[in-house]
């Protein structure tokens, strides 16, 4: 008791300051630049964002909504520039989403092979080889499409007019099946296929393998396992990868360029036909001789590309947060 | 109730688990499944001269699944025919996969391989033509403008990256969510929307003419999410006791990260540089749009310089044989700068990994 007592009496040691700031110069510093990194960041993104809006701000005021949904490009009368981008918005979303249609399946029948069905050495290479060809510089698959894969696929295309002309995606009045959409499509799917393969095989091969084996336990066949097991705990972690192809699939730009014709008269899903449209090869190919105001345009059609790559960024981030919650 | 040694030992010990017995039979028919549609669809295709896009899809794939479901009902039972349909369609998408990345790589290579020499390596595009044969020029100038501008870029972004990667991790700041989110979001920019910001901004508003550095500017929205992501990741996989163990030495924060943090994550860290360059090292729209090409060798970047990249849109643009070639050249030359890159970044993981292993046992024990 007395010992208590003794405690009581004695007066209470003053607060101690926890430092949760930093307070020596060195310390202060090292934050510094990692917080004027963060705010160099921002900026970069700020200032891209507020250059486009700024600059394409006449034309967005200019033409309207037409902008976006009309099919006119004409800079030559000064007095009445006409610039509006629906065909080549529409043949961009074409493109990606013919090329999506492809690569997705091929993707996931990729890493399912090399996650599950592959012994472990095929396994070993196909991984390395994949996650190499996702680092392929888009030009050399167009040179590839150019040089080898055209005539192919102009076969194909032709095989499936012949064949399936009475439906209206493979109809062909011009006789000529080189440059288009569809080509096209097959060249973006070459360049994503990659990526998307390897984003998937990443999340199968995080997939937890007890829940794999219990199934096979209690008697599932390799299909039921991979529908009702597989698909639904990384269905979140592919669409990721996928929205992450698609987005680089509508900025595709020089690849596109060379497998495809431009043209200002709206392809809707003739995908076979010759004539298409992509806002980044149109941007590639009329810069040069732009006046001013075409710039300018031209700039309001990047900027459109851009917003719809930052949706589907935004799309892809969200359903991976929701899908891995584990990765914050 | 013990059994004694000598019946256990009596007990015949099966030749192998009954899960590794093979019965003769399935064997002989998954075999006649697999090879048997394959040659009757060459038969036909063939003896009638059918077109080989049409046999594989319209004979060749309904045939395979067909005998392999019919196999796999024989053999399993009823699940066994979803199985059998699942299989083939894994494995026919997965050599379509194989088949045209293959090709890919197959024909820049020896497409690529007929225009390699000493002096493509070394020379550069004066005095040559669309039509000039490939004894002459070479693609020296791009490699060298390349390097020049990828490194810019590289000196730029890299401390860049690492400074947000220690931003995002390092730090409890509350805004690190909205700057990860707005990172990430850099990283859905096109490269042409780059390139043309910087033509925008720059070049048509007079400040410059067509240069090397420009291009460097405008490569740099485009490496920097991955080198901030990778060694975001990198840092974060460093164990938060390394740093609280550091801190609780008396180090201050600095000093904890630069001597225990960084150098764990240093391969991480490396890898990150690697794979930024990979991403931008073939960039071509942003290129085209700030640097455009030259055709002879410049190393000041405040001039308009070559790059392979650009090289190649050259080339490829002038649709001539001769030409062709020289790209296919170029990417070859492209490809194996790739390759270098991936096996650096490879090896720089694999070492540390061999590393780690040690420092698990002796925690373990």
């Amino acid at each position: 008791m007395s010992v208590a007592s003794d405690d009581l009496t004695k007066p209470v040691p003053p607060k101690r300051r926890l430092a949760l700031k930093p307070h020596l110069i060195q310390d202060k510093i090292f934050y510094g630049i990692a917080r004027s990194a963060a705010v160099g960041a921002v900026l970069i993104v700020a200032l891209i964002l507020g250059y486009l809006l700024f600059m394409s701000w006449d034309t967005l005021a200019q033409q309207g909504p037409a902008f976006v949904f009309g099919s006119q490009w004409s800079a030559a009368d000064p007095e009445n520039l006409v610039f509006q981008i629906g065909p080549m918005l529409w043949g961009s979303l074409l493109i990606a989403v013919n090329g999506m249609l492809l690569a997705v399946p091929m993707a996931i029948a990729a890493a399912y092979f090399i996650e599950f069905l592959a012994n472990s050495k095929i396994a070993k290479i196909a991984t390395m080889v994949v996650d190499l060809l996702a680092a392929i510089p888009s030009i050399v698959i167009g040179l590839w499409g150019v040089g080898v894969f055209t005539p192919v696929a102009a076969h194909w295309a032709k095989l499936l007019n012949e064949n399936l002309g009475f439906i209206p995606f493979f109809n062909n009045t011009s006789g000529s099946f080189v440059n288009s959409p569809f080509i096209a499509g097959w060249v973006v799917a070459v360049m994503i296929v990659p990526i998307i393969t390897s984003v998937t095989r990443e999340i199968f091969s995080q997939l937890d393998r007890d829940v794999i084996n219990a199934a096979t336990a209690l008697g599932a066949s390799r299909s039921s396992t991979f529908m009702k097991v597989i698909l639904p705990t990384s269905s979140g972690g592919i669409v990721g990868g996928a929205l992450l192809g698609l987005g680089r699939a509508l900025g595709e730009t020089v690849a596109i360029f060379f497998v495809l014709n431009l043209s200002f008269e709206i392809n809707w899903v003739e995908v076979v036909e010759s004539r298409g449209g992509s806002i980044a090869s149109m941007i590639v190919s009329f810069f040069g001789a732009a006046s001013p105001e075409e710039v300018k345009a031209l700039i309001a059609a990047g900027l459109v590309l851009f917003v719809i790559t930052l949706l589907i960024n935004w799309l892809a981030a969200v359903i991976v947060a929701k899908a891995q919650p584990w990765r914050k | 109730m013990t059994t004694s040694p000598i019946e256990t030992a009596a007990l015949p010990r099966p030749e192998k688990s009954p899960w590794q017995i093979k019965n003769p039979k399935q064997t002989r028919a998954l075999i006649l499944a697999s090879v048997a549609p394959a040659i009757v669809v060459l038969a036909i295709t063939f003896g009638f001269q059918i077109d080989g896009t049409i046999a594989m899809l319209t004979m060749f794939l309904p045939l395979q699944v067909l005998s392999a479901g019919a196999v796999g009902f024989r053999i399993y039972g009823k699940k066994g025919i979803a199985d059998a349909g699942l299989v083939i369609f894994t494995i026919f998408f997965s050599s379509l996969v194989g088949v045209l990345l293959m090709s890919v790589l197959y024909s820049v290579i020896t497409e690529g391989f007929k225009a390699l020499s000493p002096q493509f390596i070394s020379q550069n595009n004066v005095y040559i033509t669309p039509t000039t044969s490939l004894e002459y020029g070479g693609v020296g100038h791009a490699v060298l403008g390349t390097f020049i501008i990828v490194g810019i870029t590289t000196a730029v972004t890299v401390p860049l990256g690492i400074a947000l990667a220690v931003y995002l991790t390092e730090t409890t700041s509350k805004t690190k969510g909205a700057v990860r989110t707005l990172v990430q979001a850099m990283s859905g920019l096109p490269s042409v929307v780059a390139g043309l910001f910087v033509y925008a901004a720059l070049i048509t508003s007079g400040f410059s003419k067509y240069a090397g550095w420009l291009g460097s500017l405008a490569l740099i929205p485009l490496m920097l999410p991955t080198v901030t992501r990778v060694a975001e990741e990198a840092l974060r996989l460093v164990p938060v006791e390394l740093r609280n163990g550091a801190l609780a030495l008396g180090a201050p924060a600095y000093r904890s990260f630069l001597s225990v943090t960084l150098p764990a994550a240093k391969s991480g860290i490396i890898t990150a540089v690697l794979l930024g360059i990979a991403r931008i090292i073939g960039e071509t729209a942003p290129l085209l749009l700030t640097v455009n090409y030259a055709n002879s060798t410049v190393l000041n970047p405040l001039e308009s310089m070559a790059a392979l990249p650009t090289y190649i849109y050259q080339n490829l643009d002038s649709a001539n044989d001769t030409s062709l070639q020289r790209a296919w050249g170029a990417a070859l030359v492209i490809l194996i700068f790739v390759a270098i890159i991936f096996s650096a970044a490879r090896m720089a993981t694999r070492s540390a990994s061999v590393k780690k292993k040690p420092k698990k046992v002796a925690k373990n024990d």
